[in-house]
């Protein structure tokens, strides 16, 4: 078998666990659906591996197969093929989607139990896990287009989960059509291509490309790129499309872990990656990429820097990773880009479990002043999420370690205006020490909470009143909302594993891609990048080395600043929120990211629907239509005489006049 | 064969007419069944490398030239085997709710069928007229009759209205089409026989007014923006079933007119107005999107989402490129597919909750979790998820305008994210949310499953490969795109 049927394989069975899922809800037990959901993701984990195998038997130059089932769509010449295309650098984002998707599977089967839409969750789960791949496997632009919104929609349906809420299905509906504007981008990307290269297929579209735009930045180059880069932006949660994530936060943890962190988000990074070739014809659209990239991790880390909410700080936070990944692939550092992502989703999805297993011990409070003593309480947990924040802000030894300062790394070497990105980088790194650490010195030290002492003194977490946390309301508990035995913190065997593996990944991940000595990723990726001058420029091992040296003092300060903050003079953050109260007002308010967006769009839009409706309907399109048939009844009148009632005064009037015509134009014609 | 497709449906309307009224119902189902079979064996027996294929054509009023000509060729075959599929569900849903005068609702619904399929089929363009002005007359009865009065409307004027407009489209259109024969023959032997007329040609000063002639009815009939005035009072008095064969089916014969009638008999108007109607089909989109989202009947949702998916269907068709063309026949069908499952389950969800108005509802999918699903694919169609048959559609077309006109593509592209805002609002408003008092979340019955569902399998099937609908269509339409850009060169 070669890794395209491996390939086919990996989508095979999520699809089919989602289908038997769905359609077996009323027959078969939760654990039945958990351990089926669970087996589909293992089984695509093992057929990646086998695809992997598989393309590493080949000689580099034709590391990439292409295949196709049958002809999707083909009119007009423009012939669309449902294929996929297997690469180093699919299968490397198949293996990191499947990989860290089996263990969030593994986590959520304790983690949802009880829930009242056990079979639901698993079945949306397992459809998600799905469309990545379709999105990651593609063959060409309009497949691409197929799986990218897929994902959108299994978002959609994971964050309004719990539909109860309308706080969740309102971001639910934001989050779709935030990704349908990405969806459009695309749509019209894919039609741009199609009209200047007259193919759609990756490996035509890359091979003709260099081909048909010559000479550097042509415009239809910069303008498919832009294009290309409103659907990364919008489904990776980049300014000005970045609004949706804080809020697809209503889902449940697992979805936040697997989709807002891991996997989904960073859809956009692995499109500027795939469409590389393109983009290294217009450099103008890669320089946006990385500057977008760049804004985004400072302004995001601002943000998580004072936001109270723990899973919403954890996804500013992701924001601003993916922030670092998007200036990597910007600049033309691909290998330390997907490296990044991968390192990334381990330690990300690894916090997001964590901060998972601390909210149900909380009965669903996610405010990080009400956290208290949770080390004692929890202690594996604490370990997770020590071990998180550590690899998150890049302390020497971990996995971010080794990633994030790859990425300063190349900036720093392509020199020039891009050293910009190195300055940045690093000033994005001090902010990430601080706003992981600010985390762990609020939630773990210090007398236990109310809630984390009643889970030291009877072993069980508080069962509170079911209540969405946001309102106070009381929940409709037949609607998926999780049971007693759901609050079973991080006791469950599922969790365990599921955290103590990414725990054990993000610890030593890095350590395949150690500057000099394995550098695992960028060989194993050479082949995608080989036609890319860029790829093949190395910061040599020594500057490499120079620069972890300095990620490593900025990670190790700002760590002991926040320590200094949070537990040395507990009293400094309030006086430096008060010195800077515009300021933290603003970084409060998400620097009115929310606002700005409903000024400019959601208004004008309502307004015109309210114009549209109150005004233009009533008036002229009432008066056209009321008009006209004032017109036909006064003409009708002397028929209407014989008081034959209306109707039959319009169907002779109908007839007289039908009758008329024909007479009038057979007179003419004869 | 086609002349049977044609004359089952009136002939078993006559039966259930006559036929004692419990049988009623019986009559009707088998024969909207029998058509569906019948529609089924021509399709499959259709050979897309020919062109009019099963032609029937039998002189009918020598002296005027007109013909009892019918045929079938790949821009109505789709449309034909749509038409026989949608009363199916129609006819099934009215007889498992019952209804009063039960014969005469058959007979109305099952003629209007006839009219239909012989908009679909007659090759005569003035048989093609007769179809389509009769095919309002039966809706006209089903409307007034068995619907519904409502706040500030009763059915009867809401029916009235309807009808002044359509009729005055339909006399124009007539007006039009006997203007194209006398036309055509010059002083010589009349003809209608489309095909003849295509060949023959008009002066390009007379194709100008005739043009409009027919652009009226047909824009009136999908209708499109600013000549949708009449649709709202009919949508919200038309009692359910027929509305959702109206919606689906009916609407598209304007479309269709544009297609076999206007672009081969009039390519010079058609190139002359193209932006004009380019504009038009832009106005529909985006006004009937907005118009979509600002209303909260679950009626005038899915109504002024008609229009502006038959302002997709209009953009593609002058867009006057083969994928353009292609995207719209496509989404014709998709449409009609989506439609009438859609008003069905608002005939469910009126039944679990005493209203259609989307404002109170909620939380329907609690109890109904297979119910929900249903209707979650339906919303994705409608809002043509990449995907979905739909979506190859709207790519298709939005492909033909962008090499027509750069701007009116990304002005249009706006109306997918449109789309998504206003079909999710419809179905989370009504399926997600806590489900309010009074509201009843039960799941879907196998009875009713058993209408809806055989169509939604349809749309998953067209899903994984709309190619079974394109690469039968292909050849017919590009050569009805290949007149106009003749003319245009």
């Amino acid at each position: 078998m070669n890794a395209a049927s491996w390939g086919w394989l990996v989508l095979l069975f999520p699809l089919l666990g989602s289908i038997f899922i769905g359609l077996t809800f009323r027959r078969i037990p939760p654990k039945a659906a958990g351990l089926v959901g669970i087996a589909a993701i293992a089984a695509a984990f093992i057929c990646g591996i086998a695809a992997v195998i598989s393309l590493q038997g080949e000689p580099a130059e034709s590391r990439h197969v292409a295949d196709s089932l049958w002809t999707y769509a083909s009119v007009g010449g423009l012939s669309i093929d449902l294929g996929i295309y297997v690469d180093p650098l699919s299968a490397f984002m198949v293996l990191v989607v499947t990989g860290v998707s089996s263990l969030i599977h593994i986590y959520s089967y304790s983690y949802m139990k009880s829930d009242a839409g056990y079979h639901r969750f698993f079945s949306y789960l397992n459809f998600f896990v799905f469309s990545m791949l379709l999105l990651v496997l593609a063959g060409n632009f309009v497949l691409l287009v197929v799986g990218w919104a897929f994902v959108g929609f299994a978002s959609y349906a994971l964050i309004s989960y719990w539909y109860r809420r309308e706080a969740a299905t309102r971001a639910g509906m934001k989050a779709f059509v935030i990704n349908v504007v990405g969806d459009i981008g695309l749509v019209l990307a894919a039609i741009l291509i199609f009209r200047e290269l007259g193919v759609i297929d990756y490996g035509a579209v890359f091979e003709k490309a260099p081909e048909v735009f010559t000479t550097t930045n042509e415009w239809t180059a910069v303008a498919i790129c832009l294009l290309l880069l409103v659907g990364a932006f919008a489904k990776s949660a980049q300014m000005p499309f970045h609004t949706w994530l804080a809020d697809a936060m209503e889902g449940p943890t697992p979805v936040s872990s697997l989709i807002h962190a891991a996997t989904m988000v960073t859809a956009g990074v692995y499109l500027v990656a795939r469409a590389h070739p393109l983009f290294e014809l217009a450099p103008a659209a890669a320089d946006v990429a990385a500057i977008v990239g760049l804004v985004t991790l400072l302004v995001a880390g601002t943000i998580a820097i004072v936001v109270t909410d723990l899973k919403r700080i954890i996804a500013y936070s992701t924001m601003s990773q993916i922030g670092y990944m998007f200036v990597a692939v910007g600049i033309g550092a691909y290998s330390a880009g997907m490296f990044h992502l991968m390192t990334h989703a381990f330690f990300k999805a690894l916090l997001f479990m964590a901060a998972g297993s601390v909210i149900a011990a909380m009965a669903n409070i996610q405010n990080i002043d009400r956290m208290k003593g949770f080390y004692k309480a929890m202690p594996f947990t604490a370990a997770m999420l020590i071990i998180g924040a550590l690899a998150l802000s890049g302390f020497p030894g971990t996995s971010g370690w080794f990633s994030k300062d790859e990425i300063i790394d190349f900036a720093a070497f392509r020199g020039g205006w891009y050293e910009i990105f190195a300055i940045g980088g690093y000033i994005g790194a001090f902010m990430t020490a601080i706003y992981s650490f600010r985390i762990i010195f609020r939630i773990l030290p210090g007398p236990p909470c109310e809630e984390a002492a009643h889970l030291i003194e009877t072993g069980h977490v508080v069962h509170g009143e079911p209540v969405n946390p946001a309102t106070g309301e009381k929940e409709d508990i037949e609607v998926g909302y999780p049971g007693e035995d759901h609050h079973i913190a991080e006791q469950a065997m599922g969790m365990k594993i599921g955290m103590s593996v990414l725990g054990f990944l993000a610890l030593v991940g890095g350590l395949v891609q150690i500057p000099g000595v394995t550098e695992v990723i960028t060989h194993f990726l050479e082949p995608t990048f080989e036609d890319s001058p860029l790829a093949a420029m190395h910061p040599t091992v020594a500057e490499a080395w120079k620069g972890l040296a300095k990620g490593a003092v900025i990670s190790v300060v700002g760590i002991a600043f926040t320590w200094w903050l949070y537990i040395g003079r507990p009293s400094v953050p309030e006086t430096l929120r008060r010195t800077f109260s515009p300021i933290y007002t603003l970084f409060i308010n998400k620097w009115y990211g929310d606002e700005i967006i409903d000024f400019l769009i959601v208004k004008p839009v309502k307004g015109f629907g309210r114009f549209a409706n109150n005004w233009f309907e009533r008036y002229a399109i009432g008066g056209l239509t009321n008009g006209t048939i004032a017109i036909v009844r006064s003409a009708s009148g002397a028929v209407r005489d014989l008081q034959t009632g209306m109707l039959r005064g319009y169907a002779l009037l109908m007839a007289v006049g039908t009758v008329a015509i024909l007479l009038y134009f057979l007179i003419r014609g004869l | 064969m086609l002349s049977a497709i044609l004359w089952t449906p009136l002939a078993f309307g006559l039966i259930s007419l006559l036929a004692p009224r419990r049988f009623a119902p019986w009559v009707a189902g088998t024969g909207t069944l029998i058509t569906l079979v019948l529609a089924a064996i021509v399709a499959i027996g259709f050979d897309s490398s020919q062109g009019l294929q099963y032609v029937v054509d039998v002189t009918w009023i020598p002296g005027l030239g007109i013909n009892y000509s019918l045929g079938i060729d790949g821009i109505s075959v789709f449309l034909v085997l749509l038409t026989a599929l949608a009363w199916v569900p129609a006819v099934a849903f009215t007889a498992s709710r019952g209804t009063d005068r039960a014969g005469l609702f058959y007979f109305m619904l099952l003629a209007g069928q006839t009219a239909t399929l012989g908009a679909f089929l007659a090759q005569d363009l003035l048989l093609f007229v007769l179809f389509f002005d009769l095919m309002i007359v039966p809706f006209y009865f089903l409307f007034g009759i068995w619907g519904s009065d409502r706040e500030g409307v009763t059915a009867g004027s809401a029916t009235v209205k309807m009808i002044v407009f359509t009729l005055i489209g339909s006399l124009l259109m007539l007006v039009g089409a006997v203007a194209v024969g006398v036309i055509a023959a010059d002083g010589g032997q009349l003809t209608f026989n489309m095909a003849e007329l295509a060949e023959k040609g008009l002066p390009s000063g007379s194709q100008n007014w005739i043009f409009w002639f027919f652009a009226a009815a047909f824009l009136v009939k999908m209708p499109a923006f600013p000549l949708h005035g009449w649709m709202p009072d009919a949508y919200r008095a038309a009692p359910l079933p027929a509305l959702a064969v109206f919606s689906a089916v009916l609407s598209k014969v304007g479309a269709y007119g544009f297609l076999k009638v206007v672009l081969p008999i009039m390519p010079d108007a058609v190139e002359l107005f193209q932006t004009t109607m380019l504009i038009i089909a832009l106005g529909s989109i985006i006004y009937g999107s907005v118009m979509a989202f600002t209303k909260i009947d679950l009626r005038l949702i899915l109504g002024f989402s008609s229009v502006a998916q038959l302002g997709f269907i209009t953009l593609g068709i002058f867009a006057l490129d083969s994928t353009g063309a292609n995207g719209a026949l496509l989404q014709m069908i998709n449409h009609g597919l989506v439609v009438v499952p859609a008003f069905l389950i608002v005939a469910l969800i009126a039944e679990r909750t005493g209203s259609e108005d989307i404002g109170p509802m909620g939380g329907l999918a609690k109890k109904a979790p297979v119910f929900a699903v249903i209707f979650l694919i339906v919303t994705m169609g409608t809002l043509a998820i990449p995907g979905s048959a739909n979506f190859i559609g709207e790519f298709y077309i939005l492909n033909g305008v962008f090499n027509t006109d750069v701007a009116i593509a990304i002005i249009a592209s706006s109306g997918v994210a449109l789309a998504a805002f206003y079909a999710l609002r419809m179905y989370q408003r009504t399926m997600h949310n806590p489900l309010p008092e009074g509201s009843d979340s039960r799941e879907i019955s196998v009875r009713d499953g058993l209408m809806i569902v055989p169509i939604v399998l349809i749309m998953i099937v067209l899903a994984f490969c709309p190619q079974i609908i394109l690469g039968d269509t292909r050849d017919s339409v590009d050569a009805t795109v290949a007149v106009s850009k003749e003319a245009a060169q």
